[in-house]
């Protein structure tokens, strides 16, 4: 089967469009599916072997962010999403999609799917952030395959892991740590504000359930695909056209569609 | 039995550190635990089951609540204020309990309990509530450990609103009566039962003895609903009485002479060329984009509301402008959201009160900049509309109404199903359909209360709280599967008015309408006939549906979670009638309530304003006035309110706020709104309300050309542009004000011509006063300069001319472009050193035009490197500017101008933009600018730290930056 890609929409996720057009932009055809129309015809998963859950604002982040989309899937899609993921088949969630999955308990599951064992909560600084980011990614996930570092951006009020010491270990000792938050010269951010955004457990920004098929990554790839999207698209434009070459079309972002492209073909 | 559930957040939350900060701010050394609260009258609340869905078992508790704390401070919302977190919680429990018990049952309520520790006064936790909640809104309980400990906790509150049912009739209102008492009428309201008041109808006498001899024609007493109908379909919020009366001279009123003429002018000059597809006709205006698209913008102001409930009154008018854009034609996307705040200095606390008695206070100018940023953040953020373009105007004369703009620009097919996308009309037949939220008493009167200066009688209900999630769900719905359906024949939204204007407006299509007004869905029963009709409850849309698509239309918003109702059918009886159950309540003629005000003819007188020129001595060290000009409200850094918006949702942010590595707030931003196409919109805004002090001329010319310049320096095609104009004025009832206005439409009639750029949509807001008394008592009057913000929005051919503020490279060329004149007055500079002066920046159009054509030319040709329009504290400000953007020296000699260097620095002059040129391109474009004279090269980009300014000043970046940044740092 090649790949498909389901994007879920409805009850304030509004990242949809743009990440349906990161798949398509790296080969994978798909369907924007309301999340009410999931749950009416639940077997409509069977013909997808990517789930993606995109950012937004899912329940206005009322009841912690994630949290109510959760519990809605929880009892309405529990037995369909196991089935899903029990396949050989990719999901990812970006931001608050990250945020429903661990609220599912789909990642980190160091036991079993559907136990919460982390939580994405309140940023430390209390604010909302939108700003660049720079990522050092370190994962055998089939979704992150050679990258090793991403300049993208994040947009939340909630991205703050936070877990028990001895979760964190488990965490780093099974390679579910997928990308952390760094200074721009790649040093470690050590939770210091503005490069670690929101205070995140050991400056983690994206995690993975045991298999890697399933990533939780709270920045946005599809909002840093192209270059023309980067915060320093003007300073490369400018060199490039100083230098008399042109300016490559596809950024950093666009890398991780990509990986889920070629893990089908 | 009532459930109270606690959830303890764990120790390091980010929300109660910031309630340590603000008592630490205070002198109170503190430890402060956050819980969220949940109330509920339900059964089903009480499950376990319930309680753990509300928690994250990793990071929170349910229900075990410490006791170590000294003071207990709980926050809640007051009954029938909206409560988002609520309203959510209803519906979980709705799911898990599994059933679909009515609303009013499952009914769940929010709070927020902080638990502090620390040595602190019941006065001070008083005053900590004062600072972080607004009693307007929000219920407040206090408790020491002792009174916690004695009552077992806090109380369990369940705030619904139970309204007395005895008065759920139309009233009739007698109009026999004389002058005098017309006017108590006008400005108290109708009288209920009991005597009390229903808040002011602000109708002029004039337009109530039209009324009295319309009702005495048709031989009948009015009803309450009929008055309040007209009161707000004549309202100067609806009906922009000032802008169309004839005034002076002018016969068709300032809107038809002046802003309307120059759009029909220019598009008749335009000719094939005409960019224009839908103006002043519709919710917003709109623009072609390309082959396939048209792009809209409106931008509104919610002034009053957000006067009295910043957060509220921000989040209502950013979602109300969405609303505005998914009405406009058959519906457009919103697809870039912009904000515009005119503060007073937050570091200030004045005391002003409403009451003589001095116990109504205003809210502090903190609490109002604080609430009116988070409110666009909640509102824009939750809708996943990107906001990237904005400013923040400081003055403290708009401490007593602060103006908040907000505008969203939509885009949308030309055409949907072969025909054009933004022609809409209810026909005859056509059932009336409302969809989205229900109706509570929220908002009552606040298209009447927006028209007149706030003061003691201002009414609470005029505040409205925006539900962005609930407009989510019935955008989505509409803007990306029904409206594609092709099942409805015209949509609006329903904002000031209520359904009194969307139903009234859309009426006008088909030649009347009648409204089975006890169809419409309320929050909760007991609202009268009149409350429904005009009642602002926000997320609602309505609907012109031909009778056999309104099942299906109805069907399909309930599989997205929206509800949609029929009430009533759109008719050809000329008549606007409305019935409560078997009684008819309204039947006015629809021309009489149309058209039926009086024209009210105004006059105008004008002095010009402003003291001589002042005689300075040149500043002793440069170096420290740069700095302090830097660090000015209207100059530093806002980049805490950049950095809380998200500018990057849809993926469309080609230029957002913050501009270079330096991070430089920016007066314009760039977005791809169509991912498949590599055009873009640039949106920019100008405004310079101090200017109003000596001239309202200089005011509007001044902010029209910095919309325009701010854009064209950004790379704009200059024959793709157009504006918008919002008029915020005050005391529109003194001729002297008018004169002003007058002015001030008059110049910008003619720089529109001037440039060929149309107005595309506009809105006023003439009353910006408060009045009221200070500490001591007295009675006092702020008045809002008089401000006229010019947005514009343009069109970009290919992303690829997007030229940012930051210079790029070392040994760059820099020129600036345009004339620097001996401008100072109402200057950042002069109100720096607390003069006004009179030499106020004059536009001189034509030299401006001759610029910006050569510079389009220039931009298209990718000659330009960097650009900044030369702004508040002119040309030294801007090379500062673009210092700490591109964190690159500049080695500056100004020696060739003739004026004086503090002059040269800090005039406002307009028309001037400051460039970077690469080395390869500085023939190209001095050879572009060949023949205008006002083209200078004034130095180089370094490779030194430093801005450089021979013979004046040398200031290294990292204080420059420091001195742009720590003013609003900690906000």
């Amino acid at each position: 089967m090649s790949a498909k890609v389901i994007v879920l929409s409805g009850y304030g996720l509004n990242s949809e469009e743009e990440l349906l057009h990161a798949f398509e932009q790296s080969g994978v055809e798909g369907d924007i599916i309301h999340i009410n129309d999931l749950i009416e015809k639940p077997d409509t998963l069977n013909a997808y072997n990517i789930l993606a859950i995109p950012g937004g604002f899912s329940y206005g982040d009322d009841t912690g962010s994630g949290n109510a989309f959760a519990q809605k899937m929880k009892l309405a899609l529990w037995d369909a999403l196991k089935e899903f993921v029990a396949r050989d088949t990719l999901t990812i969630g970006i931001c608050n999609g990250c945020q429903i999955l661990v609220n599912l308990g789909l990642v980190p599951a160091l036991n079993e799917y559907g136990q919460r064992d982390v939580a994405v909560t309140y940023n430390a600084s209390a604010r909302y952030q939108c700003r660049w980011i720079d990522l050092a990614v370190k994962s055998s996930s089939p979704w992150l395959k050679d990258i090793k570092n991403l300049h993208i951006p994040v947009a939340h009020g909630e991205g703050r892991f936070m877990m028990e010491e001895d979760t964190l270990s488990t965490l780093k000792e099974n390679d579910q740590v997928a990308a952390r938050f760094v200074t721009p010269d790649g040093a470690e951010a050590n939770g210091e504000f503005p490069h670690n955004p929101n205070g995140s457990a050991d400056d983690i920004a994206a995690m993975t359930d045991k298999t890697g098929r399933i990533l939780a990554i709270m920045p946005h790839p599809e909002r840093g695909m192209f270059t023309w999207q980067r915060d320093d698209f003007h300073e490369l434009k400018d060199a490039a056209q100083r230098d008399g070459v042109d300016l490559t079309d596809e950024s950093d972002g666009l890398k991780i569609f990509k990986n889920a492209a070629a893990y089908f073909s | 039995m009532h459930t109270r559930i606690e959830i303890l957040a764990h120790k390091d939350d980010g929300r109660a550190h910031q309630i340590e900060k603000t008592l630490f701010s205070m002198g109170i050394k503190a430890c402060v635990r956050a819980v969220d609260v949940y109330s509920s009258a339900s059964a089903d609340a009480q499950k376990n089951s319930f309680a753990q869905s509300l928690a994250n078992p990793v990071t929170q508790k349910v229900n075990q609540t410490p006791t170590d704390f000294d003071w207990a401070l709980e926050i809640g919302f007051l009954p029938g204020v909206t409560d988002n977190v609520g309203h959510t919680t209803s519906e979980l429990l709705k799911l898990s309990a599994q059933n679909d018990n009515d609303d009013a049952d499952q009914e769940c309520f929010s709070s927020r309990l902080y638990l502090i520790k620390g040595k602190a006064q019941r006065s001070d936790i008083e005053k900590l509530s004062a600072i972080i909640s607004n009693k307007l809104i929000q219920r407040i309980s206090i408790k020491s450990n002792d009174e916690y400990t004695r009552d077992g906790g806090m109380d369990v509150v369940i705030p619904k609103v139970v309204l007395e049912q005895n008065d759920v009739i139309a009233d009739n209102v007698n109009l026999d009566i004389d002058d005098a008492a017309l006017e108590t009428l006008s400005k108290y309201g109708i009288s209920n039962a009991d005597g009390s008041k229903r808040g002011p109808l602000g109708l002029p006498l004039v337009y109530l003895k039209a009324i009295q001899a319309y009702f005495k024609k048709e031989g009948r007493e009015a009803t309450d609903i009929e008055l309040e109908t007209l009161a707000q379909t004549w309202s100067e919020h609806c009906k922009h009485t000032i802008f169309a009366s004839p005034i002076d001279d002018i016969a068709k009123g300032l809107y038809k002479h002046y802003i309307q003429r120059a759009t029909k002018e220019i598009r008749a000059a335009r000719g094939e060329q005409d960019i224009c597809v839908s103006v002043f006709s519709d919710n917003a205006g709109g623009i072609i984009f390309d082959d396939n698209y048209l792009i809209t913008d409106k931008v509104e102001t919610h002034n009053s509301p957000s006067a009295l409930d910043p957060f509220g009154g921000a989040i209502t008018g950013i979602v109300g402008v969405n609303r505005d854009c998914m009405g406009f034609g058959q519906g457009a996307k919103p697809v870039v959201n912009r904000y515009g705040f005119c503060l007073a200095d937050p570091r200030k606390t004045p005391n002003y009160f409403r009451d003589a008695k001095c116990t109504d206070a205003l809210l502090p100018p903190s609490n109002i900049m604080n609430g009116v940023i988070a409110g666009v953040e909640a509102g824009g953020n939750c809708s996943g509309i990107p906001t990237p373009s904005g400013f923040v105007y400081f003055d403290d004369r708009f401490a007593g109404k602060p103006l908040v703009f907000v505008g969203t620009i939509g885009l949308m097919p030309r055409e949907i199903n072969g025909k054009p996308a933004h022609e809409k009309c209810a026909q005859p037949g056509d059932k009336i359909v409302v969809a989205g939220g229900r109706v509570g008493a929220d908002g009552i009167h606040g298209a009447t209360f927006s028209s007149v200066a706030l003061d003691e009688g201002s009414p609470a209900t005029a505040v409205q709280i925006g539900d962005p999630i609930t407009q989510k769900k019935m955008s989505d719905a509409i803007i990306k599967e029904i409206r594609d359906f092709g099942w409805y024949s015209a949509i609006t939204d329903n904002g000031a008015g209520g359904l009194s204007s969307s139903v009234g407006e859309m009426a006008e299509g088909s030649g009347g309408f009648h409204l089975e007004l006890e169809t419409v869905p309320l929050k909760y029963p007991g609202l009268s006939p009149w409350e429904i009709w005009i009642s602002e409850s926000q997320e609602r849309m309505t609907f012109s549906v031909p009778p056999e698509n309104t099942d299906k239309l109805i069907a399909f918003f309930a599989r997205r979670g929206v509800e949609a109702t029929v009430i009533g059918t759109y008719t050809d009886s000329g008549r606007a009638k409305i019935s409560w159950h078997d009684d008819v309540i309204m039947d006015l003629e629809m021309d009489f309530l149309h058209d039926g005000n009086p024209e009210t003819p105004l006059t105008t007188t004008f002095t010009r304003g402003g003291e001589s020129e002042p005689d300075l001595a040149e500043p002793d060290s440069y170096e420290d006035t740069m700095l302090t000009m830097l660090g000015r409200l209207n100059i530093c850094s806002k980049e805490f309110i950049a950095t809380q918006y998200d500018h990057n949702v849809q993926g469309t942010a080609v230029l957002g706020p913050l501009q270079g590595k330096g991070r430089v707030y920016g007066d314009v931003s760039v977005t791809r709104p169509a991912l498949d196409s590599p055009k873009a919109v640039v949106l920019s805004q100008g405004l310079f309300p101090r200017y109003s002090d000596i001239d309202t001329a200089a005011m509007a010319a001044a902010g029209m050309d910095m919309a325009v310049r701010n854009a064209v320096a950004a790379g704009v095609d200059f024959s793709r542009l157009a504006l918008l104009d919002n008029f915020c004025w005050c005391s529109s009832d003194e001729p002297e004000r008018l004169g002003q206005l007058k002015r001030a439409v008059e110049t910008i009639y003619n720089i529109a011509v001037k440039y060929q750029t149309p107005f595309i949509s506009g809105k006023d807001s003439m009353f910006n006063d408060f009045k009221g008394y200070d500490e001591n008592g007295q009675a006092i009057k702020i008045s809002a300069p008089p401000t006229l913000l010019v947005s514009s929005i343009g069109i970009m051919p290919h992303t690829k001319h997007s030229i940012s503020l930051a210079p790029k490279a070392a040994g760059d060329s820099v020129y600036i472009l345009g004339e620097t004149k001996d401008e100072l007055g109402a200057s950042e500079y002069y109100d720096e050193l607390g003069h006004l002066g009179s030499n106020v920046p004059e536009t001189d159009a034509h030299q401006n035009l001759r610029l910006y054509k050569l510079y389009a030319r220039a931009s298209r040709d990718c000659l330009i490197s960097s650009a900044l329009a030369v702004g508040y504290g002119g040309l030294g400000v801007t090379l500062a500017k673009k210092a700490i953007a591109g964190q690159f020296g500049l080695d500056i000699d100004l020696s060739g101008f003739e004026l004086r260097s503090d002059k040269m620095l800090f005039s406002e002059s307009t028309g001037r933009i400051v460039v970077t040129v690469a080395p390869k391109n500085k023939k190209a474009f001095e050879k572009n600018f060949k023949g205008f004279e006002q083209c200078h090269y004034i130095g180089s980009v370094s490779y030194s730290e430093n801005l450089f300014i021979r013979d004046i000043l040398t200031l290294n970046i990292k204080a420059l930056d420091e001195a742009y940044k720590a003013p609003l740092r900690d906000y």
